[in-house]
């Protein structure tokens, strides 16, 4: 399921609770689609990244390649640094700042700045930033863009926060109208002008900015024909649960969700411990599919060995 | 003659568009005091989910801080982390 989905999508999430083997997955279907000739990006949002253990080498902020297939494609990695994207962010407002006020506030602007570094939201707003800024490169330089999300609550309200923040600026906008109406009615009248119109259209222009780069991404996230979200689980009780709820959280978010994968399978055939294993699995997947059997779901038994290396993440996906 | 009809003709188009002016830059000032304070949130103690865009138009409003607290009557400026003079 995951594979052929994988080839009909510009963009997938892979979500779903911590330690369920997510990032193994999402290497290894970017791996696969690199190996049939795509130009792939994977990229990891979760704060304890896995991509560089799971590759045996250092991913950072900044893209690496992980493969090249003889096929013509190849497959790059990234592992998100919300730290680095807020560091250089205030650093820039630093700069403009420290330009316009006088020298000896310096040291205020510092301290206004270091106590926006750690505000709330501020490194959420990084992460997204980020998620923006790759899905737009992915859109415009790979074939498929895998992202490979932090646990389910932090996802979903990543995902939630392109419209939030939509709504935020498009709020912030309307006052501007207001205000900037009054100071043309009140120009008109022989009132001061320039400076202040100036000052407008610039609001304006970091506004307008923003509000479009939440528009685009709010657009690829619910767009079927390209984007498609991924719940992986483990076939355990609070995993499904928790995928259930997730589920619908996205479709709230009006988020389409392409299927379901369900990692490290106990098998029934491997000793008497496993196999009460597999039958305990088969009545948490009852649940599930009695939940969300409309989606399509793949099985992917538990594998004997350390998940490291491309061999490796060739057997997975050979489970997808 | 011309010259002080004209200038007389000024006088009274003044005396009647001031107060207009007046109340549209008053409007305009308190719509620009409240997008000040909404740049400003977390110096102000209100939590702000916002900062990592606000930040950014902060070297925007910089300069209104100081207009803002000496139009209050405050010599300097009130706000913990950000002063002006």
């Amino acid at each position: 399921m995951l594979l052929d989905l994988a080839a009909r999508r510009r963009v997938l999430f892979l979500g779903g609770k911590g330690g369920v083997g997510k990032t193994s997955i999402a290497s290894a279907v970017a791996l696969s689609r690199a190996r049939a000739g795509q130009r792939v990006l994977v990229v990891s949002t979760d704060p304890a990244h896995n991509l560089g253990h799971l590759w045996r080498r250092t991913v950072g902020d900044d893209v690496v390649r992980l493969d090249t297939a003889p096929s013509g494609g190849h497959l790059d990695g990234v592992e998100v640094d919300p730290e680095r994207t807020t560091a250089a962010h205030l650093s820039a407002v630093r700069d403009t700042l420290r330009r316009i006020v006088p020298e000896h506030l310096g040291g205020e602007v510092d301290r206004h700045l270091d106590l926006a570094r750690d505000a709330p939201g501020m490194h959420e707003a990084a992460v997204l930033e980020r998620v923006a800024d790759l899905t737009e490169q992915g859109l415009a330089g790979y074939d498929l863009v895998v992202f490979d999300t932090a646990p389910s609550g932090h996802t979903a309200r990543l995902l939630s926060l392109p419209e939030t923040m939509g709504a935020w600026t498009d709020g912030l906008l309307r006052r501007r109208d207001r205000s900037e109406r009054l100071g043309a009615a009140a120009q008109m009248l022989g009132g001061r002008g320039e400076a202040e119109a100036r000052r407008d259209a610039e609001i304006r222009s970091v506004l307008t900015r923003r509000r479009e780069r939440f528009t685009l991404l709010r657009e690829v996230l619910t767009d079927p024909e390209r984007c498609a979200f991924v719940v992986v689980l483990a076939a355990e009780r609070l995993p499904v649960l928790e995928s259930v709820e997730l589920v619908e959280q996205l479709s709230t978010l009006q988020v389409p969700v392409g299927g379901l994968v369900v990692n490290k399978r106990s098998p029934a055939d491997a000793g008497p411990l496993l196999a009460a294993r597999h039958e305990a699995e088969r009545a948490h997947l009852d649940t599930l599919r009695e939940r969300l059997g409309h989606l399509p779901l793949d099985e992917v038994p538990l594998l004997g060995d350390d998940l490291v290396g491309p061999d490796a993440l060739d057997r997975l996906a050979g489970f997808l | 003659m011309a010259g002080t009809l004209s200038a007389v003709a000024a006088g009274l188009r003044e005396l009647y568009e001031a107060p207009y002016r007046r109340t549209m830059a008053r409007a305009r000032r308190d719509e620009d005091d409240l997008f000040t304070l909404v740049v400003l949130a977390e110096a102000l103690g209100v939590p702000n989910p916002a900062s990592y865009y606000t930040v950014e138009m902060l070297p925007l409003v910089a300069d209104r801080v100081h207009e803002w607290h000496t139009r209050l009557g405050m010599d300097r400026s009130p706000l913990e982390h950000v002063s002006c003079c």
